[in-house]
């Protein structure tokens, strides 16, 4: 039998937590309502002050006075929220409203600092502001994964060679996470890493240099070429799949002929690969080979070279019409089904 | 004799009453763990999404390309708001393909008409073996929208075939008549880009009941009039926001909710997709794909990301809700059955010996105790052997805990996302969370009871859904 003395405490007990879960929840209400209210002036003030400023409209000091004055959390939300939607010089007008106001030596501070949830804040409102402060840079080595993850979306706006190289080095690091942020902000780090990354090229295989070859084949640039061209015969079918794209993104005649070669790969995602680049090159001399892929054992072969024969445009279409009443199942099905498909594909 | 066999009954009584609420103390202090868990879990959550730029998402060249696939089946009131909805989902590299599973309704000739479907030639590579496919549609207007038109086969069946016909890098799973918020998927996608093995991740599905939609999108939070809905929206908040974001930290996820889930397509098809006989299916496909991972010694991991929303409509009759519950215990039993020598097995790490016994201890049991524990109290107070005030105690207690932290788990909800904010919704989620225990919970324990009986009978039916359709109009203050 259970002692009514045990039940009546484990009840007060209870009835303690559902009382204080009661206050807090109302009481968290309220304070919500209060602080939204002061928080949205205060907003208020602030985008006046910062919408003066970026627009070039004002030099007085005054603005500069109202946000100095807010609360660090109003005058982040207030700087991040405008930064995302500027470029150019309204953005670097921001972002020296944001030296004066005090924000940019807060974020520097809060790289600095030893709990990670600072680092990160600190980081992202650097990169928000498009600030080049190598402090950040710093942080693509952070043993917190967040933090290393934003220093990398940073690092798109700081394309210096050692930048690069530390961006490089993150993304052929097999333990590195965040393969998006990293890829990401290269691609968009411009010219300065076709370089460095062809010679990353050169250097690296396995999923090291798929994921290279991945980025190359987004920049598309004829400075691939070589690199292009050495990993489509490497041993490994996903590099050379990449390898395949890649050489289809620059779209020279040895690119051409290299894929032309690729169709008779024995992997189906190097065949498909090479149909697609083909077709997406509109290259009609290999409409004749395209048409004979029809037939391959793979859906995705078939399928790629159906499309590709599409787009190559009129010798590709009376192939496809011409497969379509082929006695050949699978090819004359295949044909059709491109050839039904509305022009929105 | 009598005597002796009623000394004995009164014995056994308070014996097993100490048995059952000691069960009760013991899970509700892991819901406590858990709601601890949640808790870190989401003020970490929060600082990473507070500020968290995704133009680059949307912008690059990189982006995944998700497929997704929406089954329906008998939609014709609602198909083609939610698909324009989903047709205008803030992200990249879209693809739709809705398997309509052999509706007996007009849900093919609506989505003919709105959105400009022509027949293709009915190929498709076959992956994974389905019930035929009927035909298949191409929109003239939609570069990216595929419509597959299916003998009825269940839900699963018609995952299946639109896995057939996917080729994006990730597959969503979704529900036919499911809003999902504009930014969901640029959200849900996050694990993906951060981590390297992960296989699933899935978001939170809240109630729409009470809420008004404009144009497939969710434009004012309210709580629903009707209490069965309300109840329900409590429920959802615990399941998601202090259970699965709780297991997250913990790294023993095993649901992805079948209305809003997000799939490595290359794992599911390897895994073969979906099991067509079990109606836990989203449940099962999970277990196994985890199940797999560790076999081929690179356990994967499965994410609950807080922050994406999808909203679906819950039932608001007792009928049609008795008959959900069922069916989702005898999926629950039948994922376990299914994958018994999981249990407490060190080759499969925490879920094995954590996640999979927690399951089994209780979410499977928990019906069976508690309705012991229930109708020994009644016995006992029929025949004389509790007393009235020990029975009060009793019961206040077993279930104290639990209000208490469901309790918390609306702070946690108005800490993070404070969806409903109105003074008047914070007094009924909280009116609604003290009278859930008052006869609601013990109808769903009958129901729980009832499909595993039905599990144990060999029962695998769906039962029907009835909707009755998203409210245009705000509900009067």
């Amino acid at each position: 039998m259970i002692n009514p003395r045990i039940l009546d405490l484990v009840m007060q007990i209870e009835l303690g937590l559902l009382i204080f879960s009661v206050v807090v929840f109302f009481a968290h209400g309220a304070w919500l309502y209060v602080i939204s209210q002061r928080h949205t002036r205060q907003l208020v003030h602030a985008r006046t002050a910062l919408v003066k400023i970026i627009a070039g409209m004002s030099q007085s000091s005054n603005d500069i006075q109202v946000l100095k004055h807010l609360s660090r959390n109003v005058k982040t939300t207030a700087f991040l929220e405008m930064s995302r939607n500027i470029s150019g010089d309204a953005k670097d007008r921001l972002r020296m409203a944001a030296r004066t106001a005090g924000l940019v030596d807060a974020a520097r501070d809060y790289c600095n600092s030893s709990r990670w949830k600072n680092r990160l804040r600190g980081a992202r409102l650097l990169t928000n502001l498009d600030e080049r402060d190598d402090i950040v840079r710093k942080l693509l080595r952070d043993p917190h994964p967040d933090v290393r993850a934003q220093a990398a979306e940073w690092a798109a706006i700081q394309p210096t060679p050692a930048v690069i190289d530390d961006m490089l080095a993150l993304l052929g690091d097999s333990d590195t996470e965040f393969r998006f942020a990293v890829q990401d902000a290269l691609l968009r780090m411009g010219p300065g890493v076709v370089i460095p990354l062809g010679e990353y090229l050169d250097k690296s295989d396995g999923t090291a240099a798929e994921l290279g070859l991945e980025l190359a084949a987004a920049i598309a640039e004829p400075r691939f070429l070589a690199a292009g061209l050495l990993h489509s015969r490497n041993e490994d079918p996903s590099v050379r799949t990449s390898a395949v794209r890649l050489l289809a993104s620059i779209g020279s005649d040895e690119s051409k002929n290299r894929l032309m070669e690729a169709l008779n790969d024995p992997v189906p995602d190097v065949r498909a690969a090479a149909a697609a680049g083909l077709g997406k090159m509109r290259h009609w001399p290999a409409a004749v080979q395209l048409s004979k892929m029809l037939a391959d054992t793979n859906w995705s072969v078939r399928r790629e070279s159906a499309m590709a024969l599409r787009k190559i445009g009129g010798p590709g279409m009376l192939l496809l019409q011409r497969a379509a009443l082929s006695s050949d199942a699978s090819t004359s099905d295949i044909a059709q089904l491109i050839l039904d498909t509305p022009l929105a594909e | 004799m009598s005597q002796i066999l009623a000394g004995w009954l009164a014995s056994f009584l308070r014996q097993s009453e100490f048995i059952v609420l000691m069960y009760f103390i013991a899970v509700n202090g892991w819901y406590l763990v858990l709601l601890v868990s949640a808790y870190l879990e989401m003020r970490r959550h929060m600082l990473l999404i507070s500020g968290e730029s995704r133009w680059r998402l949307l912008s690059s060249r990189l982006s995944p390309t998700i497929t997704m696939l929406a089954p329906a089946y008998n939609e014709e009131a609602t198909v083609e708001v939610s698909l324009r909805a989903l047709l205008a989902l803030h992200y990249p590299q879209l693809e739709v393909i809705v398997i309509n599973d052999g509706s007996k309704d007009s849900t093919i000739e609506v989505l003919v008409k709105s959105f400009d479907l022509v027949p293709v030639k009915n190929v498709y590579d076959n992956v994974i073996a389905t019930k035929p496919v009927r035909a298949i549609y191409r929109s003239r207007t939609y570069k990216g929208l595929v419509v597959v038109d299916k003998e009825n086969g269940g839900k699963a069946d018609a995952l299946n075939v639109g896995l057939n016909f996917a080729h994006g890098e990730l597959v969503c799973a979704m529900d036919a008549d499911t809003l999902i918020e504009a930014d969901g998927l640029q959200r849900m996608v996050r694990p993906f880009l951060h981590k390297n093995n992960v296989l699933a991740s899935g978001g939170t599905i809240r109630i729409v009941n009470g809420s008004t939609v404009e144009s497939g999108r969710v434009s004012v939070t309210r709580l629903p009039r009707n209490m069965v809905a309300g109840f329900q929206i409590i429920e959802y908040l615990r399941a998601f926001l202090f259970g699965r974001l709780g297991w997250n930290r913990l790294g023993g996820n095993l649901i992805i909710s079948g209305a809003f889930g997000l799939f490595r397509r290359e794992a599911v098809l390897d895994a073969g997709g979906y099991l067509h006989d079990t109606v836990g299916e989203d449940m099962e496909l999970v277990i196994r794909l985890k199940r797999r991972s560790y076999e081929a010694g690179k356990p994967g991991t499965i994410e609950f990301v807080p922050d994406p929303v999808a909203w679906t409509e819950a039932p608001e009759s007792l009928r049609i809700l008795s008959r959900q519950r069922d069916r989702w215990q005898r999926g629950l039993a039948d994922v376990l059955w299914r994958h018994r020598d999981m249990f407490l097995n060190p080759k499969f790490g925490v879920t094995g010996m954590v996640v999979i016994p927690y399951y089994v201890f209780v979410e499977l049991c928990a019906p069976l105790v508690e309705a012991f524990g229930l109708i020994g109290l009644v016995v006992g107070l029929a025949f004389g052997m509790l007393d009235l005030k020990f029975a009060l105690l009793f019961y206040l207690t077993a279930y104290g805990l639990g209000t208490a932290l469901t309790a918390f788990t609306l702070i946690l909800e108005d800490l993070s996302f404070h969806r409903y904010e109105r003074f008047g919704d914070r007094v009924k989620l909280f009116g609604l969370t003290l009278l859930e225990n008052m006869g609601y919970r013990q109808m769903t324990v009958w129901w729980r009871l009832k499909g595993l009986w039905k599990f144990l009978r060999g029962r695998k039916d769906w039962g029907v859904m009835e909707r009755k359709g998203f409210q245009s109009k705000p509900a009067a203050p």
